[in-house]
């Protein structure tokens, strides 16, 4: 009695307190909206936000799915059986296996989660699931195809991605492989709930938890993006040219806070002609592998004590080999 | 947060969803383009929510009020970080966030919308002015080799933006979503511009005119200027962007 007594006591404490938000918000939503449009800032913060979101949503609605279908229907050993023996072997596999997930970094977040299991399964899996979750974004074929249309007369803008982006890949799995511990991963996958069930019930319950998980943390990555968009100064570009090491820093940097979409973030670099090539590409490498949203969405599914050192670890990757690949391809500061 | 809240949370979220779909207020944030397939994340999320809630509700009668068991159907995984949801759920469903405005949209690195190659463009259609958009112009203005703008008469829609040196026609392009919308303008002269710029800051206006060749010296990307014959003001247009 007494344990039902509290449970349902706290179910009916959060569910007050959902409907009477939801009270207020009806009653005052055209008092938040003036508030909102009278003040430009945050008009435009409220905006951004809305845009990130709802853009990131099918695409996390497509992630869900598959994770939904990899909990249903891949076992962790079939999937074990399915990957090559050697950690190397299997590590290029998942890279170039990122190739067929057309989407953007939103949705492979979680796919990587379902793929990555419970860490015990061995770290041969947990890297290729990592580099899977860098390479899909960056390298399936709806990105390569918006970097050629963003870039016309530039054809070596396309491969220096593909390139850079799979190698940074394949070096982070790498990386963890070797010095990867099972300990940061805090976030575990839930059991099914009812004791296994239908297909339909693993399915729904395993999508269900892991938009819910995804989800709540593409809106902190979003409000992020949202802040320091409208905190940016305007003129940071302005005093950019002609300036290699600076331009590439601060691309990266950009990369991080702007959380675009990899299926668009070609197309704003492409706009920045005042800049050289290769600090683009960088922008275009960082932005996929790690940014303010992926940051956020990691922490989420994997936990905190994960992104806290594999995002900036990432974040450094992406940038030399970017710098590195694009010196080969792009022949420097052109 | 508890699991019912949680569904409770999803369901919103998905019917917020459907709701800006439904309403077209979804172009305030993304293309127009991606309307299906948000169509279809709204399904997903509200079937998600409902069978949730339909196996919980089933679980429950089965089992009764068993205390045993109350504790499994609202399983142990439960975080207060899907809380955050509301926060979309209410900027969506109620308060509604208008379009980027102009100003927002300013700190313009060029005024060309994407990288285009000089080119021989396709001729405007033989009309008297016929409409095009304004990142078009811009484009056209700057890139193309077949100079197709040179001595006709053209049709553009924008809003006002009153600079320093004189009127501006203005339209927020984005490529994918509104994160990324940035100005493209013209600079508005000639006999009608004066009629321009009685209205107010943020005008919809559609303007007859024709653009000022570009002197062939100036190698950069520039703001084309269009002289003015007619302006007339008309209401804001369904897609408050340019794509």
């Amino acid at each position: 009695m007494t344990v039902a007594g509290r449970t349902r006591q706290r179910f009916a404490g959060s569910m007050q307190v959902l409907i009477a938000g939801l009270i207020g918000l009806a009653l005052f939503g055209g008092t938040a909206r003036a508030f909102v449009v009278g003040r430009p800032d945050l008009a435009k913060a409220a905006t951004v936000f809305c845009g990130v979101f709802v853009q990131a949503l099918p695409f996390l609605a497509l992630g869900v799915v598959i994770s939904g279908l990899i909990a249903t229907y891949v076992s962790p050993d079939r999937l074990a059986r399915w990957l090559p023996r050697r950690t190397g072997a299997a590590i290029l596999t998942a890279g170039i296996g990122g190739a067929a997930l057309p989407g953007c970094e939103c949705g492979a977040v979680p796919v990587a989660r379902r793929l990555f299991g419970d860490a015990a399964t061995g770290d041969r899996q947990g890297a290729a699931a990592l580099t899977f979750m860098l390479a899909a974004p960056a390298i399936n074929p709806v990105v390569l195809v918006s970097t050629a249309v963003a870039f016309p007369g530039e054809p070596a803008m396309v491969g220096a991605r593909f390139t850079a982006s799979l190698i940074t890949a394949i070096v982070m799995g790498a990386v963890w492989s070797r010095w990867g511990r099972a300990e940061w991963i805090t976030r575990r996958l839930p059991r099914s709930p009812h004791g296994g069930g239908s297909k339909w019930t693993v399915f729904t319950e395993a999508a269900r938890h892991d938009f819910l998980q995804a989800a709540s943390y593409l809106v902190l990555g979003a409000a992020t993006a949202a802040a320091l968009n409208v905190l940016m100064p305007p003129t940071v570009y302005e005093h950019l040219a002609g300036q290699l090491l600076l331009g590439i820093l601060t691309m990266a940097i950009l990369a991080f806070v702007l959380s675009l979409c990899s299926e668009a973030d070609a197309f704003v670099a492409a706009s920045l002609t005042m800049l050289p090539l290769l600090p683009r590409l960088v922008f275009l490498v960082v932005g996929p592998a790690v940014d303010a949203k992926l940051f956020a969405m990691q922490a989420g599914v994997f936990g905190r004590a994960f992104a806290t050192r594999f995002a900036p670890a990432t974040f450094v990757v992406a940038t030399s080999v970017a710098t590195v690949v694009g010196l080969l391809f792009l022949g420097g500061a052109r | 947060m508890s699991r019912d809240t949680e569904n409770v949370v999803l369901f919103l979220l998905g019917m917020c969803t459907a709701a800006i779909v439904v309403t077209g207020t979804f172009t305030r944030y993304v293309k127009p383009t991606l309307m299906p397939w948000l169509a279809v994340t709204a399904v997903l999320l509200v079937t998600l929510a409902l069978s949730a809630i339909i196996r919980d509700v089933r679980a429950r009668g089965r089992r009764g009020d068993d205390a045993d068991h109350q504790g499994d159907v609202e399983h142990a995984h439960r975080s207060a970080v899907v809380w955050l949801l509301v926060l979309p759920v209410a900027l969506l469903g109620f308060v509604v966030p208008p379009a980027l405005g102009a100003r927002a949209a300013e700190p313009t690195v060029t005024a060309l919308p994407r990288m285009v190659l000089l080119r021989p463009f396709p001729p405007l259609p033989a009309d008297r002015a016929p409409e095009l958009p304004l990142p078009e112009v811009v484009v056209r203005a700057n890139r193309d080799s077949a100079n197709t703008l040179d001595g006709r008469l053209i049709t553009v829609t924008g809003f006002t933006l009153k600079e320093a040196d004189g009127i501006d026609l203005g339209r927020v392009v984005i490529i994918c979503c509104a994160a990324d919308g940035h100005l493209a303008r013209l600079h508005l002269r000639g006999p009608a511009a004066a009629t321009a710029a009685t209205y107010p800051e943020e005008t919809w206006l559609r303007v007859e005119g024709t653009v000022v060749p570009k002197p062939s010296d100036v190698a950069g990307l520039s703001v084309p200027t269009l002289t003015v014959l007619a302006v007339t003001p008309i209401e804001a247009p369904q897609n408050p962007y340019e794509y």
